[in-house]
């Protein structure tokens, strides 16, 4: 091999992996890695740094012996075992992913359905059914929250429907309007992107519309089904807002047992069951990436799946 | 064999329903509710009379200014996620090596799935008077007392610009990612410089993307009230809280009906106008020509 050819390989790996300048003559005249490349790199690790400041300090406060969060005492393990002698925690831990599971659950279903039915029945309300999805994402959760407060209310009380009553149904419905909007735009984003002609095909051989349904559009669609399924889990965990809205007392869930803490004083325990509930929704989310790069998506395309985009 | 032709739209009835009614019905509830009036010490809203007094009492002189300080602290804090997001993002999109970008996108990630009220309780606690970044401080001589800024605007300020701004990076790097290298260096081969080509081709044709991040900010920015209640205090109230405080303790819901509407339309205005300055702002980077990227989804 000539060393021309030896160093157009070179070159060539070097702009693959992503090598700062542009063309080969650049990169022969220039150090490899210039001053407004190290700029960057070091705004880029500050800014992670910023990123990641209160998990960490969450996260060695979970460890904090004291009385009060706020001021640490010492080192130890007892605030997690103070966990075990509060009822209260566990039972708003306990709603919390139930709830987050039922919503979660609902939420794919129905998003799953709207989300196939925009990719494969392209139409004039697809335009309508998106404005209104747009919608439910930019209203600010504050007003979504102080709405349906007194519409359950209504619902509930003046027109006697009792299921309105039920705190765990009430979070449901809370938690649901944003994961069906974040999961049809998945699912959607998915169908749109392959070809209806395995469908088709599946309907030429004599399957019925519900059976090419099952055997073929949903395991096309199950990576994005999957994924939405997961954030629409962990974005119910961290509802707060509405929660506290329509949260009944004795179904209280986490985030907003923590917000009344925050009024009432917060104890370090708050901490352990943050530091336990991010390893939970770590765990979930390595879940989603790993499923999304086994159908083979790249880091980018996982995303902007999983930003909503 | 009878083919089972359905509507167009059939599979979307659920989510159809459902919307109208969790979304549109409570929605236009409370359009109703702020036209009405509270009846009684108990009474929470009547609408046998109907007025535009509640709208009068929602900008009166003292909610006013905390309407103003929430557009403030929404578009500093925006501006701020832009300013400080963007070089995160091209750098994530342009200079990091692919192989690890998966790495880096989901150390964006995490804080952002992280429960947003405990990451702000981990601020309250970093920017605590006695916590250790004040100690620090004070220890390296930058400052001669105790930090004082937890409970007041810039405390909020800190809080939202953290809480928002992992969604202002990753649309903008996916936007930078888009735009990709053989552009780049065409722009470079055609003799620009790399800030006539940032500027000229890069920005330019990341502009959907900035503008998605610069509404993903703004808007929930702008009606949070959980960062102003954990940090903001007495000092750093936004009308969120005073939208909530209308339901919860009040019990006033004409009146809170009728700021959550203003909150809305400030919202959907200010957007507007913000869109307009931008445009008005880049038109002198605009070219002539067109370049439009391969649409997807």
């Amino acid at each position: 091999m000539s060393e021309t050819a030896t160093k157009r390989i070179a070159l060539d790996r070097s702009s693959r992996e992503g090598a700062p300048q542009g063309t080969p003559s650049a990169a022969r005249a220039k150090p490899r890695r210039s001053v407004s490349d190290r700029l960057f790199a070091i705004w880029g690790i500050l800014v992670l740094l910023f990123l990641f400041a209160p998990i960490i300090v969450i996260l060695v406060y979970s460890f904090n012996t004291g009385r009060l969060l706020i001021a640490f005492d010492g080192f130890g393990i007892d605030p997690f075992l103070t966990i075990l002698n509060k009822p209260a925690i566990q039972n708003a831990v306990w709603v919390s992913i139930r709830s987050g599971v039922l919503s979660a659950l609902f939420a794919t279903s129905i998003g799953t359905l709207a989300g196939v039915a925009m990719a494969r029945r392209p139409g004039k309300w697809v335009g309508w059914f998106l404005a209104v999805l747009v919608l439910v994402t930019v209203t600010p959760e504050i007003v979504d929250a102080v709405s349906l407060l007194p519409w359950v209310v209504f619902l509930g009380q003046d027109l006697g429907i009792t299921i309105f009553n039920d705190g765990i149904f009430r979070l449901v419905v809370g938690n649901s309007l944003f994961s069906i909007a974040v999961v049809s735009y998945i699912v959607r984003a998915r169908l749109v992107g392959i070809s209806e002609s395995l469908e088709e095909a599946s309907a030429d051989l004599y399957a019925p519309p519900l059976r090419t349904f099952w055997r073929i559009t949903l395991p096309l669609a199950m990576p994005a089904v999957l994924a939405g399924g997961l954030l629409s889990f962990t974005l119910s965990l961290d509802n707060t807002i509405i929660s506290s809205f329509v949260s009944v007392s004795g179904t209280t869930p986490w985030p907003v047992y923590v917000l009344s803490a925050v009024r009432s004083g917060l104890r370090p325990e708050i901490a352990s069951v943050s530091t336990l509930m991010l390893i939970v929704t770590l765990l979930s989310l390595v879940l989603v990436a790993w499923v999304l790069k086994r159908s083979g998506d790249s880091a980018t395309e996982i995303a902007r799946t999983m930003a909503g985009s | 064999m009878p083919k089972l032709r359905l509507p167009k739209a059939t599979l979307a009835l659920p989510a159809w329903v459902w919307l109208l009614a969790f979304f549109a019905a409570p929605v236009g509830l409370i359009i109703w509710y702020s036209f009405g009036y509270k009846p009684s010490i108990f009474g929470t809203h009547a609408n046998d009379i109907l007025s535009l007094d509640r709208y009068a009492e929602a900008l009166s002189p003292t909610f006013f200014s905390t309407f103003s300080n929430t557009l403030w602290v929404g578009v500093v804090g925006t501006l701020a996620c832009l300013i400080i997001g963007m070089p995160v993002a091209y750098w994530m999109a342009v200079k990091v090596p692919v192989a690890k970008r998966g790495l880096l996108i989901a150390a964006i990630m995490i804080p952002f799935w992280t429960n947003f009220l405990v990451r702000t309780i981990g601020w309250q606690i970093i920017l605590a008077p006695q916590g250790w970044l004040s100690q620090g401080l004070q220890a390296v001589g930058i400052l001669d007392g105790p930090l004082e800024i937890l409970y007041s605007r810039s405390a909020v300020l800190i809080g939202v610009i953290y809480n928002y701004l992992p969604l202002m990076i990753l649309p903008l790097f996916v936007a930078f990612d888009r735009v990709g290298e053989p552009l780049r260096e065409a722009s470079k081969d055609l003799g620009a410089g790399r800030l006539q080509t940032f500027l000229r081709v890069t920005i330019p044709l990341a502009r959907p993307g900035i503008i998605a991040g610069l509404l993903l900010v703004y808007i929930p920015l702008m009606g949070d009230y959980i960062t102003a209640t954990v940090l903001g205090g007495a000092k750093g109230n936004m009308a969120g809280q005073l939208v909530a405080a209308q339901f919860q303790s009040a019990q006033n819901w004409a009146l809170g009906s009728a700021m959550a509407v203003i909150l809305i339309l400030t919202i959907l205005l200010s957007a507007a106008v913000l869109g307009l300055i931008i445009w008005l702002a880049t038109l002198p980077f605009r070219s002539h020509y067109r370049l439009r990227l391969g649409a997807e989804a």
